[in-house]
């Protein structure tokens, strides 16, 4: 059946519909203090001295090597570092018990006063011995310049706060062991990445791991790598040789999944009185939580190095820090470090026009790269004044402009193609059974498999069988992130198609779908890319805000450069749900701590989630300059998350003459002044 | 030791008989003791609607109601709604030649929302359908593609009629 | 997040209710629709040892006309409420604040009496009940009682019934003819409750206004009559001064705190400001300008 005909019927698989004989249901015990010393734990069944494993980084924005004195621990080491860390663990037959006995789990404390505010953390006392500063990254891009005393100097405090990724389906693993293979599955963007992890973590031979993809509920970047529930939840299952059974609840998911934004940027942005930038200087802050296994050691280097969008930038000096605080480790959320780059040097840009009482996008015309460079930071700009210019044309801004409160973003995105992806196709009984290393998770690529095989081996699509990761079926892959799949995993499909073609070439003189179909065939490619590519778009948004301060967003367009569009229906929903998200971001979303660094956020409505009343109908333009990937395609999925903060936080700036520097903004920020 | 209750629910037809315990909720329920994995869980709070079913004839959220309320309703879940026939509803198809899904999570909710919404509505706007399903949280689509799915389905429903018209759990509301 | 155990008990009569009730004194609780308490145990934050469910008494739904107002049964639902023509046409005030209360699907479960009875003080139904003067009847182990609505919410989460006692109708007199209501809620777009909301209930003699009842939701530990503001309109005329004095007074003698909801001079603002808006809106469906 095909997928969305199952999914449809209710008859889907997701991790939580697995049910095996004798399956014990795991629960967390987790710190109720953002900082604290543990003095005690009775009551649990697992904890730190029996299950003292460490959990390290992969996945997306993985960097290199192992345990560090900040990894992860499985189960909190005599110190936990935020609210939520799993401290010990509980099981029983059924998930209504675990929950009683989770109750039951008795954690002595000696609380710590926490370090909440990145900025202030670098201030404070270092959070670990033995740590010398609480900045785990602190690196400089570009080099130090002189500005010309003439010119204009924009300056902002930029703030994007942090954001839960919230999946409608939380995080979840089923593991089971027959005494030689532990046998994983889960909901995955990387069934790899997990194999990978598990493999370091607790110490166990690759090949006696498989993990298996199950239909997959949303994930947003979340969902890449491993988590410190999955390691316990393995272990268990070896030590009991029982099939166990993890789902996170919503609460466990806002207070520790892995959230994604939460970065500082304290930015100077120099230009000539014509508008022409002549240097950016500054510093760029994450807020990393108190452990590392999620992004924070690799987002502010990523976020440095965008900091010239798609603008010629002859002179850059900016330092990138990665602060400790007493929050879940900060990690991947749809585009990873892109948003919240475009977003600052954007606002810059809206700065700059306002400043030189110029059109923003016609300053923007003015900075658009004449030819493709290497800016200061060290990123490849593509040219981008001509895309700019039909941007302009195609989402109609001189209309806008004249009528509405309207804000525009450009921006460039730049695909995760580099390290490649991995396909393997195998026909047997007449049939085509796919499987992939990126692993799809709401974006449908079942449906971009089968039009690509059809046009490669004309095997029309209901001979194939696009299926979920599983490590057992494909010896390799990477992870379905970074706008990366339609360029490298279509890719990957087509080279296999091309092979499994060659091959019947050989053994019959010439290809046919007969000979296809009729033969086994089993061809694994790992298409193999160094280059990061990269693709320009453009966002149009208008709104109005009423005498409350309410945000009513009215038309949101989008016009992004998407190569060869392979699946143009998917393409429209990649869009319209990314805009929602980037609404989300500009306008409610948010994971907020009081000053001891206790969440605020219980539910996934207060954490800001948009439901369909909220939020306008999109629209999206092509620009369709084709890749150099076999595919042609470029990705888009990260482009509305990049884009519609900006354009829609100049929109508000247009309609209250507020000046708008962080996101969420808060609603309060926006009341007008009363009139009585 | 709390006290188990037995309790009788009709599923999509069929009466469904067993002692349970008084906290356990009706997504539970269907999902773990009746077996239709179709109906979803994704938040603790009753904001999401991935599990909404319909009880009575109305859209609910199972995982707000205990087993126990349901004592003696008739329930219609996502699998229900094509039940026995090859051929999906109107409302499934029309999810699936609009787009109107992707990762497939909140679908079943979304399905029987919207399922509800069209049993009580003709020539429904899109305010309407977009008021109608602001209980059920998607984060995919962004909502176009099942707005534009619910507006097929209506359609769809005006001309071939509901194959579940005289499923006995759907009253059709005046 | 699942509830911890409790005992269930759905008698099929209102006198078993109360004997149960009875049993367990303070510590067995009613059941309605359970669409707040029932995520209020899964959260796991309070255990109630006994639920007493009224699912299976018959005859505690209805919205009946009489000669002196509408009787509502306890656990008529929401979405009974918000399609009902009766309550549109003589409470649109109890129609704007059903079709705002959480989402379509919680108020197809929801019911009138669990949404009073639960006294939360972001709850929508109290202020309007308050502001329409209705009575409550509450059924004990003596028989009935009646108690306004003004004297029914005693504190957050605490009302006046006895621990043996059941909500179990709602009786909301009719006003004069030139008569209108509206309640006003503000929400920050997706969160579960408003940051403030309010309802007015006005009664005009010509031009001036005879009778006025406000109450607000959210803003306070109680619903409760805003009897200060109710005096700057009775009696009066009333255009922009007598309402932005009304309004003042609802901000000022209201309690917000500051949360993750807002700092309090932002609630009150807010406040201030639909309180205008309703009473405008009241003033208007009363025949008013």
């Amino acid at each position: 059946m095909e997928l969305s005909e199952k999914l449809v019927r209710g008859e889907g698989r997701f991790v939580d519909d697995i049910q095996m004989p004798g399956m014990l249901y795991l629960g967390f015990a987790r710190s109720q203090y953002a900082r604290a010393k543990i003095l005690k734990i009775s009551g649990a069944h697992l904890t730190h001295k029996e299950v003292n494993f460490e959990v390290v980084e992969v996945g997306e924005g993985a960097t290199e090597g192992g345990p560090t004195a900040l990894s992860h621990p499985v189960l909190a080491n005599g110190y936990v570092g935020y609210v939520g860390q799993p401290v010990a663990a509980v099981y029983s037959d059924d998930r209504y018990t675990a929950e009683d006995l989770i109750d039951s789990v008795e954690i002595e404390y000696e609380p710590l006063k926490a370090i909440v505010d990145p900025e202030e953390s670098l201030k404070r006392e270092a959070m670990y011995p033995g740590v010398r500063s609480n900045a785990i990254v602190d690196r400089y891009f570009g080099k130090e310049f002189t500005p010309d005393p003439s010119d204009i100097v924009i300056e902002r405090r930029l703030v994007n706060r942090r954001i839960a990724t919230n999946p409608i389906e939380p995080r979840g693993i089923v593991a089971a062991y027959d005494g030689n293979k532990l046998t994983v599955w889960v909901s995955t963007q990387s069934a790899h990445s997990i194999k990978e992890g598990l493999s370091e973590a607790l110490k166990m031979e690759p090949d006696r791991i498989r993990v298996v993809q199950v239909d997959t509920g949303g994930a947003f970047g979340l969902k890449g790598g491993l988590f410190p529930e999955y390691v316990v939840a393995c272990y268990l299952a070896m030590k009991e040789r029982r099939p166990v059974k993890w789902i996170e609840t919503r609460r466990e998911h806002l207070l520790a999944s892995r959230p994604g934004r939460g970065v500082v940027a304290n930015l100077k942005l120099y230009a000539k009185r014509d508008g022409t930038i002549t240097g950016l200087k500054g510093d760029v802050i994450v807020d990393n939580g108190a452990f590392t296994g999620g992004s924070g050691e690799f987002s502010p280097m990523f976020i440095a190095r965008q900091l010239a969008g798609a603008y010629y930038l002859p002179n850059a000096h900016v330092r990138a820090l990665s602060v400790l605080t007493n929050k879940a480790p900060q990690g991947p959320y749809r585009g990873a470090g892109r948003p919240e780059a475009m977003y600052f040097i954007e606002r810059l840009v809206d700065g700059l026009a306002d400043e030189l009482k110029m059109d923003p996008v016609e300053l923007r015309l003015i900075n658009a790269a004449k030819e493709t460079y290497t800016s200061p930071l060290g990123m490849q700009v593509e040219k981008s004044r001509a895309f700019l210019e039909s941007a302009i044309k195609e989402l109609d801004y001189e209309k806008y402009k004249e009528k509405e409160n309207v804000g525009f973003a450009f921006l460039i995105l730049y695909h995760a193609t580099a390290g490649g992806e991995s396909a393997r196709i195998k026909v047997e009984d007449g049939r085509l059974k796919v499987w992939t290393g990126g692993n799809a998770h709401g974006q449908r690529h079942d449906i971009f498999i089968k039009t690509l095989l059809k046009e490669e081996l004309g095997v029309s699509e209901d001979l194939v069988d696009a299926l979920k990761g599983d490590t057992d079926q494909l010896q390799d892959g990477v992870g379905a992130w970074g706008s990366r799949s339609s360029m490298v995993l279509s890719s990957a499909v087509i080279v296999a198609a091309r092979k499994i073609k060659e091959q019947i070439e050989k053994k019959h003189g010439k290809y046919t779908l007969k000979a296809l179909l009729d033969g086994n065939w089993d061809e694994y490619e790992f298409f193999k890319y160094d280059k990061t590519e990269s693709s320009l778009g453009a966002n149009l948004v208008t709104a109005d805000v009423d005498g409350y301060g309410r945000v009513r967003v009215k038309e949101c367009l989008s016009y992004y450069d998407a190569g060869r569009v392979l699946d143009p229906d998917n393409a429209r929903g990649q869009n319209a749900g990314g805009a929602v998200q980037g609404i989300g971001q500009t306008l409610s979303e948010e994971l907020a701590f009081d000053e001891d660094g206790l969440p605020l956020i219980t539910s996934i409505s207060d954490a800001g989630v948009l439901s369909a009343d909220l939020v306008p109908k999109f629209g999206i333009k092509f620009h369709k300059s084709e890749s150099p990937l076999p595919s042609k395609a470029k990705g888009i999925g990260e482009a509305p998350t990049i884009g519609v903060p900006i354009a829609l936080s100049r929109a508000i700036e247009k309609a209250t003459g507020k000046l708008i520097v962080e996101t969420p903004i808060k609603p309060e920020y926006l009341l007008p002044a009363g009139k009585d | 030791m709390v006290s188990k209750k037995n309790i009788s629910i009709t599923v999509n037809g069929e009466a469904k008989e067993a002692e349970v315990e008084p906290r356990m909720l009706l997504a539970h329920f269907l999902r773990d003791v009746v077996g239709l994995t179709g109906t979803h869980i994704g938040c603790d709070t009753t904001n999401c609607g991935a599990c909404t079913v319909i009880m009575d004839g109305k859209a609910v959220k199972s995982c707000t109601i205990l087993a126990v309320q349901a004592n003696g309703r008739k329930i219609l879940t996502i699998e229900g709604l094509s039940k026995g026939r090859e051929k999906l509803h109107p409302v499934q198809q029309s999810f699936v030649d609009k787009h109107g899904l992707q990762c497939g999570y909140c679908t079943s909710g979304m399905i029987l929302t919207s399922y509800w919404l069209l049993k009580n509505r003709k020539n429904v706007t899109e305010e309407e359908i977009r008021a109608a399903i602001s209980g059920n949280l998607c984060r995919c689509t962004g909502y176009d593609n099942i707005v534009e799915s619910i507006k097929d389905a209506s359609k769809k429903m005006e001309e071939e009629g509901d194959p579940i018209e005289e499923h006995p759990e759907i009253k059709v509301r005046a | 997040m699942n509830p911890p155990t409790f005992e269930y008990f759905a008698p099929t009569g209102i006198d078993e209710v109360i004997d149960i009730l009875a049993k367990y004194p303070g510590e067995a609780k009613i059941l309605a629709g359970g669409q707040s308490i029932i995520p209020l145990l899964k959260s796991r934050i309070s255990s109630i040892p006994y639920l007493v469910s009224l699912s299976e008494v018959k005859g505690l739904s209805y919205i009946d006309e009489g000669s002196e107002g509408v009787r509502i049964g306890a656990m008529t639902i929401d979405s009974d409420l918000e399609n009902s023509d009766l309550v549109k046409k003589r409470f649109p005030i109890l129609h704007d604040a059903t079709e705002q209360l959480a989402d379509p699907l919680v108020r197809n479960v929801g019911t009138i009496g669990g949404n009073l009875s639960h006294a939360d003080p972001a709850n929508d139904l109290p202020a309007v009940m308050i502001a329409l003067g209705a009575r409550f009847t509450l059924r004990g182990k003596g028989g009935s009682r009646e108690v306004e609505a003004k004297d029914f919410f005693l504190d957050t989460f605490t009302t006046a019934l006895e621990p043996e006692e059941v909500l179990t109708e709602i009786n909301i007199p009719f006003w004069g003819k030139k008569s209108g209501g509206a309640y006003v809620k503000f929400k920050k777009n997706t969160w579960n409750f408003s940051v403030a909301a309010v309802a007015v209930q006005l009664e005009l003699d010509g031009n001036r206004c005879r009778k006025a009842h406000i109450a607000t939701t959210s803003v306070s530990p109680k619903s409760g009559r805003m009897e200060k503001a109710e005096k700057a309109l009775i009696g009066a005329e009333l255009n922009d001064h007598a309402i932005s004095k009304a309004a003042a007074e609802v901000a000022t003698s209201s309690e917000p705190v500051s949360d993750s909801y807002g700092p309090e001079e932002y609630k009150r603002e807010i406040l201030r400001r639909i309180t205008r808006e309703a009473i405008n809106k009241a003033l208007s469906r009363a025949g008013g300008n």
